[in-house]
């Protein structure tokens, strides 16, 4: 190294660069480290941003992707909060209730030499096809709602035809008034109210509070399945169906938050049984000297290699003869800790002997060493641990899958999130349903590490060092 | 479940000595999807006073995932229903493992070929609960667009595919039909020319009679009659159907309900399957589901009962006129609510009519299962997605049959 430094100092024209000329080149390295970072940043977020929004459309399918549609635009938010308020008085959540009067205005427009006529407005009886909704649906907005024209204006606009020559076209806008059956006065609150406008596709629609759900018979009908959403009940139309659409038959109670609570359960089980485990068996095995500690722990590291599938018919036996199948202890003690207590038992021969020693001159056994010495300043290792216990506990899709399959209500929310998934002729799934269920599943876990990502690096002795 | 209006009922009767059963509690179970509402409609609207009367209270426990997975699973674990669907072709997995057990002696009002299915060793093992068979559902307004005539009654495999090309002529943006390449839809085609699954010795032979459907049915796609399922971006031709990419779909009533939540506003028009221009005949798959009570089941009694209310005669005619599902009792083919003018009525006639074309064969291969259907499987798969021509498909496919069937 030294040689060839003093060699090319030798050479006259390899002179040393200057300071700036460094700077910069150090500064051009760390840019494009830096952009390279946001470049994988970006591709890994934005998928995640796509599914999000993919989970509030209408069809989450569609395609082209579009990326500005009714749930990411706040005039459609404003419009959606006013026919909410008109509808049921419910800004956010919407609905039709007795007393509603609904004003919804249309645009056609359609080029001079064609006349724009009145579309046909009807409030179908929207019956759906499947799952649980169309078990409990009872009540129809066709049957308590009516619709009528109140008022509709001509005007002219400048469209630029495919040559770029501007020409004029004639717009038409037609007010509707959806109310609340005078004579059903006594009714229910219905949540969604569907609209049908079918007229000839020589006029186009160009306006309307918020964009129809779906073109039908190729342009000649458009439908919206909801005109009363409100802000909130446009945005997350997906998420709300979740709750509402996974009910128990028997009670009409979400199955949604029984999910959540079950995966919560098992995995604060597991992560404190990993917790115990682990941290024991990590200090006998990193302090306790025995016969036979080399093999155990040769058998340790050998078992993390062996896949649950292998293990998992034995086990499925064992639980079935405990009586364990369908509840959630199974799904607690079936896990494998190897990882957990190398990790613990690593962390706990770096811990300096001497401390141990001190406490056991002082007359401390090896328990009250471990419980009263060693754990307390373990609580990085045990965070990490627990972190990665939970996180694998409630991502955890086999064990669920396998040990617990009825009833409905006892599923975890990773197994029941597969049940959203509706099958028509074995094969159609309702992946807004299954979106707007993924992205609530993650939202536990997303809280509980930004409650705990901070406590993750201090520690009693880097505080100490810091 | 019960109110307890209900449950006074039940125990009034019990007091006066009427049959019933004291308050056993019948798990029972089928897929969900469209199914959730038929019961639970059968269980609180129509059967619920009986049940009541018998002191049965039913828990209903819809399965969305993959329900043979789940009950297979759960009978060899003792923790599956009491009464449960099986599907008819993998039925026999359960009959044959002495899973279940025999059902009601009466089942004169079913239809025969729907029970055949279903009967193991000379014993009735599962009530038919309803059926399905294939028909062709069409958009009319694609038609109308297109200015082609819509599929009819009087249709021929060459007539249908003459009508799809057009309509893919005229509208270069939609398809004719969306295919897969899977036994289900295409064995209606086979099966029209004559060819049978099993011949007189148990053999599946692929002869000319296949060779011609085969043939046929791989050519749709280069004939510009067709495109690939999953080509369009769907996984089943309902799919495209709904989504406006396809003209026509050869599928079951199950499009219906789907349709509902899809395209509720469709312009619904449905044929039967075309013939076979070379014989002149029809042929259909009939697939069907039934109610098995559970052999290992501590109130199989209830359950049988259970199932004999969910299947009565009124039960169904509820199911159908709903739109819900295809009756399996014989004496609500004439029911008037089939001869209603509703696109979902029309298809159910149709769907209906199926049950009676010239080769008619059950969606069920005996011992062997739903793996019998592999072998075409994978051939039509291969000529359609040009990774072998049909000789070498078809030669391949025979050999399998002749191992799988040698034993």
């Amino acid at each position: 190294m030294m040689a060839r430094l003093t060699a090319t100092e030798a050479v006259p024209s390899r002179r040393r660069l200057p300071a700036s000329a460094l700077r910069r080149r150090q500064l051009a390295a760390s840019a494009w480290l830096y952009l390279i970072f946001l470049a994988v940043a970006t591709i890994l977020a934005g998928t995640f941003v796509l599914a999000f929004m993919a989970s509030l459309k209408v069809d989450p399918l569609e395609r082209p992707f579009r990326v500005y549609f009714d749930q990411v635009n706040p005039a459609a938010w404003i419009d959606a909060a006013r026919l909410g308020q008109e509808g049921a008085g419910d800004v956010l959540w919407g609905g039709l209730s007795p007393g509603a009067k609904v004003d919804f205005s249309v645009t056609y427009a359609a080029p001079t030499d064609t006349t724009i006529i009145e579309p046909k407005a009807e409030i179908p009886r929207r019956r759906p096809g499947s799952g649980i909704a169309a078990a409990l649906t009872r009540y129809y907005a066709a049957d308590y709602a009516s619709i009528a024209l109140t008022s509709s204006s001509s005007a002219t606009m400048q469209v630029r035809d495919e040559g770029g020559i501007l020409q004029a076209w004639q717009t038409r806008t037609f007010v509707y008034e959806i109310t609340y059956r005078s004579d059903r006065q006594n009714g229910p609150r219905i949540e969604r109210t569907p609209l049908n406008l079918t007229a000839p596709t020589s006029q186009t629609l160009i306006d309307s509070p918020i964009s129809p759900s779906r073109a039908e018979r190729r342009g000649r009908l458009l439908s919206w399945d909801n005109i009363t959403p409100g802000a909130l009940g446009l945005i997350f139309n997906n998420y709300r169906r979740v709750i509402n659409e996974t009910a128990d038959l028997q009670t009409g109670k979400s199955l949604f938050g029984s999910w959540l609570i079950n995966s919560l359960a098992i995995a604060t089980g597991r992560l404190l049984l990993t917790l115990v485990v682990a941290s024991l068996a990590g200090y006998a095995l990193a302090r306790l000297k025995f016969r036979g500690s080399r093999l155990l722990f040769a058998a340790l590291i050998f078992s993390m290699t062996i896949p649950a599938q292998v293990t998992f018919v034995s086990n499925y036996l064992i639980f079935r003869d405990l009586s364990l199948l369908n509840t959630p202890w199974s799904v607690i003690v079936v896990f494998v800790a190897s990882a957990n207590v190398l990790l613990m038992k690593q962390f706990f021969e770096g811990f300096p002997r001497e401390i141990e020693e001190a406490a056991i001159v002082d007359g401390a056994n090896h328990f009250q060493v471990f419980w009263k010495i060693i754990l307390p300043n373990a609580k990085p290792a045990l965070l990490v641990n627990a972190i990665l216990a939970f996180q694998g506990a409630w991502n955890d899709f086999f064990w669920p899958l396998v040990l617990i399959t009825s009833p409905p209500e006892a599923l975890t929310v990773q197994v029941g999130l597969l049940s959203l998934r509706r099958s028509f002729g074995g094969a159609q799934g309702d992946w807004g349903l299954v979106l707007g269920g993924a992205f609530l599943s993650v939202v536990p876990v997303l809280i509980l590490f930004v409650l705990f990502q901070r406590h993750i690096v201090p520690t009693q002795f880097t505080k100490d060092i810091t | 479940m019960l109110s307890r209006p209900a449950r006074a009922l039940a125990a009034a009767t019990m007091l006066l000595g009427l049959p019933a059963f004291a308050d056993e509690t019948v798990r029972i179970s089928g897929w969900g999807g469209s199914e959730v509402a038929i019961v639970h409609g059968l269980l609180t609207n129509v059967s619920a006073e009986k049940l009541a009367k018998e002191g049965i209270t039913v828990k209903y426990e819809p399965v969305d995932g993959d329900f043979s997975q789940f009950i297979l699973n759960g009978l060899s674990a003792g923790t599956a229903p009491d009464l449960f669907y099986v599907d008819v072709f993998w039925a026999r997995s359960v009959f044959s493992a002495g899973q279940a057990a025999p059902v009601t002696q009466d089942a004169s009002g079913f239809a025969a070929n729907l029970l055949e299915a279903f009967t193991y060793d000379g014993k009735l093992y599962a009530i038919p609960k309803d059926f399905n068979t294939l028909a062709v559902h069409f958009n009319k307004d694609i038609f109308d667009d297109a200015g082609v005539a819509y599929p009819s009654d009087d249709d021929t495999w060459t007539t249908l595919q003459e009508k799809l090309v057009a309509v893919h002529k005229a509208l270069p943006e939609v398809d004719g039909l969306c295919i897969v390449p899977e036994y289900a839809r295409f064995g209606a085609f086979a099966l029209s020319t004559g060819w049978t699954p099993f011949d007189g010795q148990g053999k599946t032979v692929l002869d000319e009679r296949f060779r011609r459907a085969f043939d046929f049915y791989t050519g749709l796609v280069k004939s510009g009659a067709a495109v690939m399922a999953a080509d369009a971006g769907q996984s089943w031709a309902g799919g495209c159907l709904a989504s406006e990419r396809a003209a026509i779909a050869i599928e079951g009533a199950w499009i219906i309900s789907a349709l509902r939540d899809s395209a509720p506003n469709m312009n619904l028009g449905t044929a039967r399957m075309p013939k076979d221009p070379e014989s002149g005949k029809r042929g259909n798959i009939v697939f069907t589901v039934g109610w098995t009570v559970n052999a290992a089941s501590k109130v199989s009694k209830a359950a049988a009962k259970v199932a004999e209310l969910l299947t009565t005669e009124e039960a169904q005619q509820w199911v159908l006129e709903q739109g819900l599902a295809l009756p399996s009792r014989t004496a609500l083919a004439d029911n008037p609510w089939l001869r209603g003018g509703q696109p979902e009525q029309m298809a159910s006639r149709v769907i209906l009519e199926g049950l009676s074309d010239d080769h008619v064969a059950p969606y069920f291969f005996g011992d062997v299962g739903g793996s019998w259907m592999q072998p075409i499987n994978a051939a039509l798969n291969s000529v359609i997605l040009g990774e072998a021509d049909a000789d070498t498909a078809l030669a391949s496919a025979q050999s399998a049959f002749d191992r799988m069937l040698a034993k």
